[in-house]
């Protein structure tokens, strides 16, 4: 067997594209991958130009790249990360992926005969399999990331992102000069409503409340679950007079509330401490803990009520 | 600290080698961009893991990273990163010739990356009767800690590496990107015995 003969068995059984073209764009050879996958004769490819065989080809970029390669004399690549394919071709899963067309890895190589280049051989890499398991794998990461930031009952933020979210208000509010407020609030009397219903009932309660609760915010406001019955919300660019607005929204929406566990109506009410930024604050924790203070305030002055943090602690009387 | 522990005449060598690269590749860049491309000197320096993993850190955030290995004949091989501030990739298209909205930024980056990873280590190569193959070059992702965990998970076992920077300014347009060559210490040594022949020859 000649070298030759070698040479074009082993390219005719090769899982790779091989297109060799001229100078002006006519197809001078191609392997047996790209008979199959175009589904075309040689005689109806061999020859021909290569911007009539695969109309799909983007024309000048296509010339651009091939000008570099000539006039470098280096190769140049193409990668399915930044251009899916080049080439419109069927591929061997497509029952098994999402993906219609080859994704493909393509290499443009210059040929040179007798130290000048006349041909360009182009390889064409079946990527389809690459490309599926690394959307499959962002998905993932994005799944993951999600659920590192939610609280998996309510499915609203959970404490550490939302403590992260805060930090980063804060110290914008605090460079700009801006207002930021904090609100947190506790639901009253939640462990007799798990003594005397059971925690299924509690977990249903805590759901619902954060459903409406959220669905009374803005797009802007953060939400998070502080920590078993306590809520937590940051609105950016807000006053404490618009921060108490919301808050009593929610106080209000959660008093109205009437749910049912196992045929019995339940209701329940809230205690919430409003706080905003002071330009003593150095630290967002400062925040917390005055918002904090306000709310142990409401529950000592009876609950299902408000109580703003300021120099004097002042109370709107359930009403 | 001499590079590579090369001794005066090796570590000369290996200047001049580099530098009648760098003057090559400018000038077929120059032709290729059809415009005229000034360069300095190239400075070379040999850095080792930490302190090129320290001094990516310490730059700016969002810099974007090519790389793209490389291998020839003798054991020479590597992997050649492409570093960019931010503020270099503004209109890379239009010097590289391409139409506007063509191509993504990215793959402009890629594109200018493996142009002057591939020129300069053609005529390198060619300099040392070497022929250079090319693995296609990948956009790590953006971000400084993508780019420190990259370093430190490279498949081989890298001590120092070779930082060749570049700048290039263009008239009308400049960028800068510096370009740093990652060696084993295999490759290494083999790149030695290459200078030794060539020493020996002169």
């Amino acid at each position: 067997m000649s070298v030759d003969t070698f040479c074009s068995a082993i390219i005719n059984q090769l899982n790779t594209g091989v297109l060799v073209i001229d100078l002006d764009f006519n197809i001078v050879k191609w392997n047996r991958f790209l008979e199959i996958h175009t589904n075309k004769k040689p005689e109806n490819a061999i020859g021909k130009c290569l911007f009539s065989t695969f109309p799909e080809l983007p024309q000048k970029w296509f010339e651009r790249k091939v000008a570099s390669v000539v006039q470098l004399k280096s190769p140049s690549f193409c990668s399915w990360e930044q251009r899916h394919h080049l080439f419109n071709l069927p591929h061997t899963r497509p029952i098994t992926t999402d993906s219609k067309v080859m994704a493909q890895n393509i290499t443009f190589l210059p040929i040179e005969t007798q130290g000048v280049i006349e041909h360009i051989c182009i390889l064409i890499e079946d990527v389809t399999d690459v490309c599926h398991y690394q959307s499959m794998l962002r998905q993932t990461l994005d799944e993951l990331a999600l659920a590192n930031r939610i609280d998996g009952l309510t499915q609203i933020f959970n404490r550490k992102h939302w403590e992260e979210c805060l930090a980063k208000e804060f110290s914008r509010a605090r460079r700009y000069g801006h207002d930021v407020s904090l609100i947190m609030f506790d639901l009253d009397h939640f462990k007799r409503l798990n003594d005397t219903y059971g925690h299924q009932c509690g977990d249903m309660v805590l759901m619902e409340i954060a459903k409406l609760s959220q669905s009374l915010l803005r797009l802007c406001d953060i939400f998070g679950r502080y920590g078993g019955e306590e809520f937590a919300i940051i609105l950016p660019e807000t006053d404490l007079a618009g921060a108490a607005d919301v808050a009593e929204r929610i106080r209000k929406g959660i008093g109205k509330l009437s749910l049912t566990f196992q045929d019995k109506v339940i209701t329940t009410s809230a205690s919430i401490g409003v706080a905003v930024i002071e330009s003593h604050n150095n630290r967002y924790e400062d925040l917390i803990s005055n918002a904090d203070t306000a709310l142990y305030q409401a529950k000592a002055l009876g609950r299902d009520r408000i109580c703003l943090s300021q120099q004097q602690t002042e109370c709107i009387e359930l009403g | 600290m001499t590079t590579f522990n090369l001794n005066a005449d090796q570590q000369d060598c290996l200047q001049e080698i580099i530098n009648v690269a760098m003057g090559q590749a400018s000038d077929q860049l120059a032709r290729y961009l059809d415009t005229f491309v000034y360069l300095k000197v190239p400075s070379i320096e040999q850095v080792n893991a930490q302190s090129l993993s320290n001094s990516l850190s310490q730059d700016q955030q969002s810099i974007a990273v090519v790389s793209q290995g490389f291998f020839g004949y003798e054991g020479i091989r590597g992997e050649a990163l492409l570093v960019y501030q931010p503020q270099d990739s503004d209109r890379l298209a239009d010097l590289l010739g391409y139409e506007p909205g063509e191509l993504s930024v990215e793959e402009q980056i890629i594109d200018l990356s493996s142009i002057l990873t591939t020129t300069f280590l053609n005529v390198f190569a060619s300099q040392i009767d070497n022929q250079m193959s090319y693995s296609a070059p990948r956009l790590l992702s953006a971000g400084v800690s993508s780019v420190s965990e990259h370093l430190q998970q490279l498949s081989f076992n890298w001590d120092m590496a070779l930082k060749v920077k570049i700048s290039y300014q263009v008239t009308d347009y400049s960028f800068n990107c510096d370009m740093i060559l990652l060696i084993p210490e295999s490759a290494i040594t083999n790149i030695k015995t290459v200078i030794d022949r060539i020493l020996d020859e002169y």
